[in-house]
C-alpha cells in the first residue's frame, strides 16, 4: 500500500525528470498545497524515467527461472489499473496471477500464450500513467535487487536442504531459512559474528531515496539502510551520502564498536566468555556422546613410506601442481583393499534394536576428516572400491575444497562405512582417534618423520617412516582381525606392487 | 462484499438438506451468508467442510474462497470427492488420461480389456498447476488460502504431517516436492519428532521408495496464495489408478505443459473423520486459535443458489475449459515423445495404417495444422481427410469415423483406418452430464 508521502515522492519525482512530460504537469498535481518551488532539486546524476517502460517478470521463487504463460488477460492498448491481472503463468506445481504494479496503457506483450516466460526479463511494455515508487523501479529499469528488498540472510544455501537454490521471491515464498529444521548432521555455519554493528531502527523511509541519490549510493558503493535521511520523512538526501561516506573514511582505522573478547587495556576486567555451542560443535558432542559407549581397541604401528614416496616423486615430477599425488589416496585405497579381505571391519553396527545386528556394508564409502573454518567436518568419499588412485585425489581435493568453502552437502557427509583421518597433515605420531557410530573402525595417519633405520647389511639408512593408529570397536572386532587388517595396509604400502597387481 | 440476497433460499434450502457431516463435532449450519461471513475481515482465521461430493463444486467453493476471503485471514476448505480424474491448469487430458475408460456405460466399442468397474469417473481440470490425481471417496482434500506475504511452499504440508503424526503416522514426513510420503525403510535412525521434513525411516541410499499419499499444488495470486493438497487414507482403487492414469496417447504426443510426475502411491490406513478432525484442530493451533471457540462451517450443493459460485461452476464444466485450456500439442503416428516410449508398452497396441505419416497441430483445442502424406493413397484422399480436420475443434467431433468418411463406408480405406486409430488415441469423451 502506497503511504500518502510516498505518493507525493513519486509525483514530484515524475514531474522532473522527463522534459516531455511537462505539458501534463498541471493535471497530475496532486496535492494544492505543497508549492513546487520547495522541491526543486538538481537532477544531474538522474535517469530520466521514459513514459513507455518494459514491464519484468519478478521472480516467483523457489529458485525457478522461466515458466509458461497460461493465458493473457490483457492485449496491446488495453488500459490497465493497478492491481489488475495481466496473465497467468505456471511453474510446476504453481499457477501464479501476475499483476500489474502501475496504473497505464499495455503496449506490448513479449510472449504468446504458451510460451515459456523467462524471470527477470521483460513481460509486456506499459506505458505508466501512475506513480512510481523506488521500489517500481526495480521492476522497470531491471537494476540488480535494491535495498528496499527485505532480505533474512542465506544460510539457507548452506544447510543441506534438498530444494537446492533457494531464491527470496518478492512474490512466492519468504526466505526458508527459518522454515529449515536444525540438520542433525554437523553442518557449516555462518562465521559467529562478533562484532554486531551499532543497532539503530530504521525509519519508516530509511530506504527512500530519489534516483539522483541512488545513483550516488551506487557510485560509493554505500548501502542506503546504514545512513540517516535527514529529508522529509527520514529520506535520504544527497548530503547525508556525502556526509556518510566521509565519516566512513575516518572510521577505517577506529575499532569496532561492541567487542565482546577481553582486550588488552589493563583497566578492563577480564571476565570469562560465555559461549553457545557452534552447529558444528553442536553435531560433535552430539556424535562423541554417542561414541562414548563404543570399547575402542586401541593399535599403533609404524608404516615404512620410503618406496611410496620414491613413486610418488616420480609421478609427480612430470605433473603440474594440480595433478599432484600425495599419500593420502594411496592410504585410502590400501585402506580399500583391506577392507575386502576383512569385510567385519566396514559393517554398521545397529545397537538399537534388542539384539544388536551387523550390516556388513558392500560399499566402501571412506570419510575423511577435514578441518576448515568452521570445525572438523568428515565429507564422505563413495564406492572407493571402484576408484582409481587419481580419480580418489580428485575427489579428496574437490571435498576438502567444499569443505572449506562451507559448501558441503548433508549427502556430502552422511553415509561412511569406515573412515581416515589424517591429523598428520597438522601433527602428532600415535593418535587415539574416535570411532564415529555407528561404524566400526577408525584410522589415524600420524605425521611423516625421517627417522634412520638398519638397511639389509647393517647400515644405516634413511626411513621415512608414518605411524598408523588404528581403533575398532572390540565388542564386534577382535584384536588380531584389527591387527591384521593393519598389517595388510602396511603390506601394500610398503610393498606397493602388491597394490598394484590388485587394483581394479 | 457479496449481497445477501441469497439469504431467503439459502435457508430454505439448508432446512430441506439432510444432515451429512454430524459426525464431526461443532459443525454448525448458520444461516448467514456464506459470502458474507467469509468476506468479512473480522473473521481472520475460517473453516468450511463440504458436504458435497461433486468435484466440480468443491473446486469452485474453493475457488471462491480465494477471491472472496480477506486478505490477511486463514481459510481451511477440507472436501472429497466422488471418483474423478483431476488435471492440473495447463495439462493435457488426452496426454495424461486414459478418456476411453472414464464413462464405460458409453463407449460403444468393444475393449479388449474390461475397464474397472467402479462406474463413471469425472474428468476435471483445476485452477492450480501441477499434475494429474486421482480422487475417490477414500481420499481427503485439504486447502489452505492464506496471505501470500508469507506464504511458504511447506508450510501447511508441514502442518498435516504435524497432524497425521499425532495419529501415530510417525514415518509420514514432507519431501523436496512438497509432497507427503511414507517412508519405508525398517531400521530406526535417530531423527528429531518435531522436524517434518525426516522420519526414523528413511533410506538414504537404495531401498524401497517411499509411498506418496500426498500431493501439493497452488494457485498465487496478488495478496493471496493457495495450497492445496490430497491426502490418500483408505482408498479402495489404489490398484486401479495407474490404469486411469496412463494414456494410450502418450507416445504419440508431443505437449507443452507441466507433465506429471509419477510416484508410488500407498493409503495411510485412517478414516476420513478423525484425519479431518485432526487438521482442523492443527490448522487452529497454527494460527493461533486454541482455547477459542472457532466454527466449522459445513457448505454443499445449497450454495449454487449464490451466483458468484453459480458462474464458477458452470464454467468449469465447460468442454472449452476442460479441452480447450490445452497447450499447444502434436500429435503424430510415429513415436514424437521419445520418453514415454521408452516407458513400458500399453496392454494394447494401436494400428494406424502403414505407409502413412501423419502430423496434427492443436492449439486452444482447434486442429491448426494438419498434415498427412504417404505413397499408399491418392493425394486427392489426403486432402479430403485434411480439409476435414483442419480447424475442427477437438472436443466438438463426436465421432472420428463419421467426419472423416462423411458417414459413406465408400469414404475411403485409408480414411476410415485413421479414423479408428484416432479413435483409440483421442477419444470421445462426453464430460458432465450430471
Amino acid at each position: 500500500m502506497k503511504t500518502p508521502t510516498a505518493r507525493e515522492a513519486g509525483t514530484l519525482l515524475s514531474r522532473y525528470t522527463s522534459a516531455t512530460r511537462t505539458a501534463t504537469i498541471c493535471c497530475r498535481f496532486r496535492s494544492s498545497t505543497l508549492p513546487i518551488q520547495q522541491y526543486r532539486r538538481e537532477f544531474h546524476n538522474s535517469t530520466a524515467l521514459k513514459i513507455v517502460k518494459p514491464y519484468l517478470l519478478a521472480d516467483i521463487g523457489e529458485g525457478i527461472t522461466e515458466c509458461q504463460v497460461i493465458q493473457w488477460f490483457v492485449k496491446p492498448g488495453a488500459r490497465v489499473e493497478q492491481f489488475d491481472p495481466i496473465c497467468e503463468v505456471q511453474s510446476d506445481k504453481a499457477s501464479v496471477e501476475i499483476t500489474s504494479r502501475f496504473d497505464g496503457v499495455i503496449k506490448k506483450l513479449y510472449y504468446e500464450a504458451d510460451d515459456m516466460a523467462k524471470v527477470g526479463k521483460p513481460l509486456v511494455d506499459i506505458d505508466i500513467q501512475s506513480e512510481i515508487s523506488p521500489e517500481d523501479e526495480a521492476v522497470i529499469e531491471g537494476e540488480p535487487r535494491n535495498e528496499a528488498n527485505e532480505v533474512a540472510p542465506s544460510k539457507s544455501t548452506q544447510a543441506g536442504h534438498n530444494n537446492g537454490g533457494i531464491e527470496v521471491g518478492r512474490n512466492d515464498t519468504k526466505a526458508v531459512a527459518e522454515d529449515i529444521p536444525a540438520p542433525s548432521v554437523p553442518l557449516p555455519a555462518e562465521p559467529t559474528n562478533s562484532q554486531p554493528q551499532p543497532q539503530r531502527q530504521p525509519s519508516k523511509h530509511a530506504s527512500l531515496a530519489v534516483p539522483a541519490v541512488r545513483h550516488l549510493l551506487k557510485q560509493m558503493k554505500v548501502n542506503i539502510e546504514d545512513i540517516e535521511g535527514t529529508g522529509k520523512d527520514g529520506r535520504v538526501t544527497k548530503e547525508d551520502v556525502q556526509k556518510y561516506a566521509e565519516a566512513l573514511k575516518k572510521a577505517d582505522v577506529a575499532p569496532p564498536a561492541a567487542h565482546t573478547r577481553p582486550s588488552t587495556a589493563p583497566i578492563q576486567t577480564i571476565e570469562d566468555e560465555v559461549r553457545q555451542l557452534t552447529p558444528v560443535q553442536r553435531g560433535m558432542f552430539k556424535e562423541m556422546t554417542r561414541s562414548l559407549s563404543i570399547p575402542h581397541f586401541l593399535y599403533t604401528d609404524s608404516v615404512d613410506l620410503t618406496a611410496l614416496n620414491t613413486l610418488r616423486k616420480k609421478f609427480n615430477h612430470q605433473k603440474e601442481k594440480g595433478g599432484r599425488l600425495s599419500p593420502l589416496p594411496f592410504i585410502i585405497k590400501a585402506v580399500s583393499l583391506s577392507l575386502q579381505q576383512y569385510p567385519l571391519l566396514n559393517s554398521h553396527l545397529n545397537t538399537s534394536t534388542e539384539k544388536p545386528q551387523i550390516v556388513v556394508k558392500s560399499e566402501h564409502n571412506i570419510g575423511i576428516a577435514v578441518d576448515s573454518p568452521s570445525g572438523l567436518l568428515v565429507p564422505v568419499i563413495r564406492n572407493v572400491q571402484s576408484q582409481s588412485i587419481e580419480s580418489l585425489a580428485a575427489e579428496i581435493t574437490r571435498l576438502s575444497g567444499l569443505a572449506k568453502a562451507g559448501k558441503l552437502s548433508a549427502t556430502d557427509l552422511s553415509g561412511a562405512t569406515f573412515t581416515v583421518s589424517n591429523i598428520g597433515s597438522i601433527g602428532g605420531t600415535a593418535v587415539a582417534p574416535v570411532i564415529v557410530s555407528p561404524q566400526v573402525g577408525i584410522l589415524g595417519i600420524g605425521r611423516a618423520r625421517a627417522v634412520p633405520a638398519f638397511g639389509q647389511n647393517g647400515e644405516i639408512v634413511k626411513k621415512e617412516e608414518c605411524v598408523f593408529s588404528w581403533s575398532a570397536d572390540h565388542r564386534i572386532i577382535d584384536g588380531a582381525m584389527a591387527a591384521r587388517c593393519a598389517e595388510s595396509v602396511r603390506g601394500y604400502l610398503e610393498n606397493i606392487e602388491t597394490l598394484l597387481v590388485r587394483l581394479r | 462484499m457479496a449481497p445477501s440476497r441469497g439469504l431467503q433460499p439459502l435457508q430454505t434450502a439448508l432446512r430441506r438438506l439432510l444432515d451429512g457431516s454430524g459426525s464431526i463435532p461443532g459443525v454448525r449450519r448458520t444461516f448467514s451468508s456464506f459470502s458474507e461471513t467469509l468476506a468479512d475481515q473480522a473473521n481472520k482465521v475460517q473453516r468450511y467442510i463440504s458436504h458435497s461430493n461433486d468435484p466440480y463444486l468443491n473446486l469452485t467453493i474453493e475457488d471462491h474462497i480465494l477471491r472472496n476471503s480477506p486478505p490477511d485471514a486463514a481459510v481451511l476448505f477440507l472436501y472429497t470427492n466422488r471418483p474423478c480424474v483431476v488435471i492440473g491448469r495447463n495439462q493435457n487430458p488426452w496426454l495424461e488420461v486414459n478418456l476411453s475408460i472414464l464413462n464405460p456405460a458409453k463407449t460403444q466399442q468393444a475393449k479388449d480389456t474390461e475397464p474397472p468397474a467402479i462406474g463413471s469417473v469425472d474428468l476435471v481440470r483445476r485452477r492450480s498447476g501441477g499434475g494429474t490425481v486421482f480422487h475417490d471417496e477414500g481420499n481427503v482434500n485439504w486447502s489452505i488460502t492464506s496471505p501470500r506475504g508469507d506464504f511458504t511452499r511447506d508450510k501447511h504440508a508441514e502442518m498435516v504431517v504435524r497432524a497425521l503424526r499425532k495419529l501415530g503416522i510417525d514415518r509420514a514426513r514432507v519431501n523436496e516436492r512438497h509432497d507427503i510420503v511414507l517412508d519405508q525403510g525398517h531400521s530406526r535412525s535417530n531423527s528429531d519428532p518435531l522436524d517434518t521434513h525426516r522420519t526414523p525411516y528413511m533410506i538414504d541410499q537404495g531401498g524401497p521408495r517411499p509411498l506418496k499419499v500426498s500431493g501439493s499444488a497452488y494457485k498465487l495470486t496478488r495478496a493471496r496464495a493457495l495450497h492445496h493438497g490430497t491426502c490418500l487414507l483408505a482408498s479402495p482403487n489404489l490398484h486401479i489408478i495407474p490404469d486411469y492414469l496412463h494414456s494410450p496417447a502418450r507416445p504419440y504426443l508431443k505437449a507443452k505443459g507441466v507433465e506429471s510426475v509419477s510416484s508410488p502411491v500407498g493409503n495411510i490406513g485412517l478414516q476420513n473423520e478423525i484425519f479431518q478432525k485432526y487438521v482442523l484442530e492443527e490448522f487452529a493451533i497454527m494460527y493461533g486459535q486454541t482455547g477459542k471457540q472457532l466454527d466449522i462451517k459445513s457448505v454443499g450443493e445449497e450454495y449454487l443458489k449464490l451466483p458468484e459460485i453459480r458462474k464458477g461452476y458452470e464454467e468449469i464444466r465447460t468442454a472449452d475449459w476442460m479441452y480447450s485450456q490445452t497447450p499447444q500439442f502434436s500429435l503424430s503416428n510415429s513415436k514424437i515423445n521419445e520418453e514415454a516410449s521408452q516407458k513400458k508398452t500399453l496392454t494394447r497396441e494401436v494400428k494406424f495404417p502403414d505407409g502413412i505419416d501423419m502430423h496434427l497441430t492443436v492449439h486452444h483445442g482447434i486442429i491448426k495444422e494438419c498434415d498427412i502424406h504417404g505413397p499408399h493413397a491418392t493425394t486427392a484422399e489426403f486432402q479430403n481427410i485434411q480439409s476435414r480436420l483442419l480447424h475442427r475443434k477437438v472436443q466438438d467431433i463426436r465421432d472420428w469415423h463419421s467426419l472423416l468418411t462423411g458417414g459413406s463406408p465408400s469414404g475411403g480405406r485409408t480414411a476410415s483406418e485413421i479414423a479408428h486409430w484416432l479413435n483409440e488415441i483421442m477419444p470421445v469423451v462426453d464430460i458432465a452430464e450430471r
